[in-house]
C-alpha cells in the first residue's frame, strides 16, 4: 500500500522528468522503433511502403558494397581509436608537467574540437591538395611526395584517419588531464620514496589509476568511429572510387541519394549491432581490467 | 485523472502551437500561396522583389517566398513538409529529381492546366527544358532554371601560348592539342579542368562528349544500358589520353576548386556553365560552344517549379503566378538582374534583351548554345543509380585505374540490373 503523500511524491516526481522523458521518447525512442519498421519495408520515402519481411537484411548480406563499407568502417575504427586516445594520453601527461605556455598549448590542442568540422574539412581540403597543396608543397623539401591524399584511393582513408585524429584528440585530452588532477600526490610520492622511476610510477601508479577515464575513451571513440560520416562527407564524399565509404556513408547513399528508405534502416540496424557486440566486449573486458578506487 | 490532464495538456498546447504554425490558405477573398525556393544574394533579392510586384498588382492572391536553404536537400525538405502536409504550394526543386517527385500524389501534374490554358505557350520554353519535366504523360513542373555547358577558355593564356582562340567548328583533336600545349608542370598551369568526385557533375559532363560522339545513355524505352558503346568508350578514351597520358586535365575533387584556379589564371579551359562567371571576376574569358566530334552537342541543367495540391483555390493561385512569373517580360526582368540566361525562346525577341547580352557578356554564347541540347538525360525515378555507376567508372577511367572499355561494361551491367529490378 502506497500511502497519499508517497503517490503524491510519485506524480510529481514524474512532472518532474516529464519534459526530458517526453524530448528522450520523442527524438530517440521513436526514431528508434521507426526504424525497425522501416527496415521491414521497401520504402522510398515518397510513395506508400511495401512490406518485405527480412528481405533487405538477405539483400545485405548478398552486397558486395556493404560487406566492403563493413570492412572499412572497422579498420577506421581499429587506427582511429588507439591513436586518439593513445595519442591524447601521452600528451595529457606532457602538458600535466608544470611548464611554460601551457595554458597556450592547452588551447592550442582544444581548438580542434571546437572546431566546426565543415571548417576542418575546407581546411584540410586545400592543405592536402595534391597539386597546390602546402602539405605537398612542404614535403616536396624533404624529398617526399607528391602524395594523392583525399585523391588517391589508397591513401584516402589513411588521409581521414589523421584529420580525424586531429579533430578528436583534444576532447581526449580535456578528459585526461582531469582525471591526472585526480591522482593522489601521496601515492605518487610514496612511490617515490620506494625508489620508483618516471616510467615506474606512470605504469604502476598512474596509468591503472588513470583506468576508468581510459575504459570510457574507448568505448566512446570507438562508437564515434563507427559512426564516422560529417568528416567523410565534407571532404572526400565516400569517394574516390568508393575508398572512403563506411557504413554511415553508405547509409547515407542508400537513404538519401537513391531512396531505399528500407534498405538504409536494415543497414542501420547492422551498425547498431555491431555497435552494441564492442561496447559489450569492452566493457567485459574492461571490468577486468579497470581499477576503481 | 489529474494525472491524465497533466499529461494531455502540454501535448495540446504543442500541438496547437503547430498547427497554428502553418500558414497559408484563405482568409477575406484573399488567397495566400507560399513559395519556397534556395535563392540568395542577388537572386534571392530578385525573387523577394518579384514576390512584391505581383502581389502589387495582383490583388485577390499574396505571395510569400520562403528560403529553405541549400537547394541540394530541398528534395528532402518538402518530402519531410508533405508527411506533415506542410509543403508549400510551389518548390524550386532540381531537374534531376522529376521523376522522384512525380511518384508522390501531393505534386500537381500539369499536363491538363497546360492544355487547357493556350496562355501559358508552353511551346515557347526551350525544348531541353519541356524534355526535363515530362515524366511519362505527366508534366510535372514549369522550367525555372535552363543552364548549359560551353567552353570557357583564358584568353591570356591563349595569347601567351600563341594559340588561336577556340572556333565553334573545332574537333576534340583540337581541343587535345590545345590543352596540351596550354599545360606547364613546372609553373602548375594546366589545359583543361575536369570534377572527378563521381557525382553527377562528373557525369553530365561526360553525356555531352558521348551524345557529340553519336552515343546514348540508355536504349529508347530506358530498359538498358547504352553507354558502353563505342561511341561511350570513345567519349571515355579521350577523357583517359588527356588525364593519364598529357596530364592536361587538373582533376577537382569537386570542391570547386576549378572555379578559383580558373580565375587565377592556373587553367586555360573549362566546360562549364553560365553560373560560373560571376565568379572569373580576375581573367578575360571568352565563352565558345563546345568542340565536338560527329556534333557539338551540349547538355542542359534545367530546374523547375513544382506545384503542390493544397485544394483548388490555392492550386488556382499558383498557377497563375507560375505563369506570370515565367512569362517573357519576367523572365527577362529576372535575367537582368540575375544573369540567368532566359528561359523563354521568345524572351530573345524583346527589345530589352541587348541590354542583358551586353551586361553579361559570355550570355549570348550560352543562349544561342541552347540550341545544341539537342538530348536530355532520361527522366525515369532510378537516375540516380544510373548517374552513380557511371560516376564510378569514369572516375576510375581519370585515374587511370580501369581501361575505358572495361569500366564502362561494369557500369553498364550495375545498371542493368537495377533497370531489370524495376527499383
Amino acid at each position: 500500500m502506497i500511502g497519499r503523500a508517497a503517490r503524491s511524491e510519485h506524480v510529481s516526481g514524474w512532472l518532474f522528468v516529464l519534459p526530458a522523458v517526453a524530448l528522450i521518447g520523442l527524438f530517440g525512442i521513436v526514431p528508434i522503433i521507426w526504424g525497425a519498421i522501416l527496415s521491414l519495408q521497401e520504402n522510398d520515402l515518397l510513395t506508400p511502403p511495401t512490406w518485405v519481411g527480412l528481405d533487405n537484411y538477405r539483400t545485405l548480406i548478398h552486397d558486395p558494397v556493404f560487406r566492403a563499407s563493413i570492412h572499412r568502417t572497422i579498420v577506421y575504427t581499429l587506427l582511429f581509436v588507439p591513436l586518439s586516445v593513445g595519442g591524447a594520453l601521452a600528451i595529457a601527461v606532457l602538458l600535466n608537467a608544470r611548464i611554460r605556455f601551457s595554458r597556450f598549448y592547452r588551447t592550442a590542442v582544444f581548438i580542434p574540437v571546437a572546431t566546426s568540422t565543415v571548417a576542418t574539412g575546407i581546411i584540410f581540403n586545400w592543405l592536402l591538395e595534391p597539386t597546390y597543396g602546402v602539405v605537398n608543397y612542404l614535403l616536396s623539401f624533404v624529398g617526399l611526395g607528391p602524395y594523392g591524399f583525399f585523391q588517391d584511393p589508397d591513401q584516402a582513408m589513411y588521409s581521414i584517419v589523421a584529420m580525424t585524429v586531429w579533430g578528436w584528440l583534444g576532447f581526449d585530452v580535456i578528459v585526461y588531464m582531469a582525471a591526472l588532477q585526480g591522482v593522489p600526490d601521496e601515492l605518487v610520492e610514496a612511490a617515490k620514496l620506494d625508489g620508483a622511476g618516471r616510467w615506474a610510477i606512470f605504469r604502476n601508479v598512474v596509468f591503472p589509476l588513470l583506468s576508468p577515464t581510459t575504459l570510457f575513451l574507448i568505448v566512446w571513440s570507438t562508437i564515434n568511429a563507427l559512426q564516422v560520416f560529417d568528416e567523410i562527407y565534407v571532404t572526400t564524399r565516400g569517394g574516390p572510387l568508393q575508398a572512403t565509404t563506411v557504413l554511415v556513408y553508405y547509409l547515407f547513399n542508400q537513404a538519401f541519394e537513391l531512396f531505399h528508405g528500407g534498405y538504409a534502416a536494415a543497414i542501420a540496424y547492422v551498425l547498431f549491432l555491431i555497435t552494441l557486440v564492442f561496447s559489450i566486449l569492452q566493457l567485459w573486458v574492461g571490468n577486468r581490467r579497470v581499477y576503481y578506487s | 485523472m489529474k494525472r491524465v490532464v497533466s499529461l494531455v495538456l502540454p501535448l495540446l498546447v504543442l500541438l496547437l502551437a503547430a498547427a497554428s504554425c502553418g500558414g497559408g490558405g484563405s482568409s477575406n477573398g484573399v488567397v495566400n500561396i507560399t513559395v519556397w525556393h534556395g535563392y540568395e544574394d542577388v537572386e534571392g533579392k530578385a525573387i523577394n522583389d518579384a514576390a512584391k510586384r505581383f502581389n502589387a498588382t495582383h490583388p485577390k492572391i499574396h505571395v510569400t517566398v520562403q528560403n529553405y536553404g541549400n537547394a541540394d536537400y530541398a528534395l528532402q525538405k518538402v518530402l519531410t513538409a508533405i508527411r506533415g502536409g506542410a509543403e508549400p504550394d510551389i518548390a524550386y526543386l532540381y531537374g534531376s529529381w522529376a521523376a522522384n517527385i512525380a511518384r508522390s500524389p501531393a505534386a500537381v501534374d500539369l499536363a491538363p492546366l497546360i492544355q487547357s490554358d493556350p496562355s501559358i505557350n508552353w511551346n515557347d520554353f526551350w525544348p531541353a527544358e519541356r524534355q526535363a519535366v515530362q515524366v511519362g504523360p505527366k508534366i510535372i513542373g514549369v522550367p525555372a532554371l535552363v543552364d548549359n555547358l560551353a567552353l570557357v577558355y583564358n584568353k591570356k593564356l591563349f595569347d601567351q601560348a600563341g594559340i588561336s582562340y577556340p572556333s565553334d567548328n573545332w574537333t576534340w583533336d583540337d581541343f587535345r592539342a590545345a590543352a596540351k600545349k596550354l599545360t606547364n608542370t613546372s609553373t602548375k598551369q594546366f589545359g583543361w579542368a575536369y570534377v572527378n568526385d563521381a557525382s553527377e557533375d562528373t557525369v553530365w559532363r561526360f553525356d555531352a562528349l558521348l551524345w557529340q560522339a553519336g552515343g546514348d545513355i540508355l536504349n529508347s524505352d530506358n530498359t538498358k544500358a547504352e553507354f558502353n558503346s563505342p561511341a561511350g568508350v570513345k567519349a571515355a578514351t579521350l577523357l583517359q589520353q588527356m588525364a593519364t597520358v598529357d596530364h592536361s586535365v587538373y582533376l577537382d575533387s569537386g570542391n570547386g576548386n576549378y572555379a578559383n584556379l580558373f580565375n587565377s589564371g592556373k587553367i586555360a579551359m573549362l566546360f562549364t556553365g553560365p553560373w560560373d562567371l560571376s565568379s572569373f571576376t580576375d581573367v578575360n574569358y571568352g565563352v565558345q560552344i563546345l568542340p565536338g566530334d560527329l556534333n557539338h552537342q551540349t547538355i542542359s541543367g534545367p530546374d523547375q517549379w513544382v506545384m503542390f495540391d493544397k485544394g483548388s483555390a490555392r492550386k488556382q493561385a499558383a498557377w497563375t503566378f507560375l505563369k506570370w512569373f515565367t512569362s517573357p517580360q519576367q523572365s527577362l526582368q529576372w535575367s537582368l538582374a540575375t544573369g540567368d540566361l532566359p528561359i523563354r525562346q521568345s524572351t530573345t525577341q524583346l527589345p530589352q534583351y541587348a541590354t542583358y547580352t551586353k551586361k553579361y557578356p559570355g550570355a549570348a554564347t550560352f543562349v544561342l548554345n541552347e540550341a545544341n541540347a539537342a538530348k536530355a538525360r532520361p527522366v525515369i525515378a532510378n537516375y540516380n543509380e544510373v548517374s552513380q555507376a557511371m560516376g564510378q567508372a569514369i572516375q576510375a577511367v581519370l585515374l587511370g585505374k580501369a581501361q575505358p572499355q572495361q569500366a564502362l561494361d561494369q557500369a553498364a551491367q550495375k545498371v542493368d540490373s537495377v533497370l531489370a529490378s524495376g527499383q
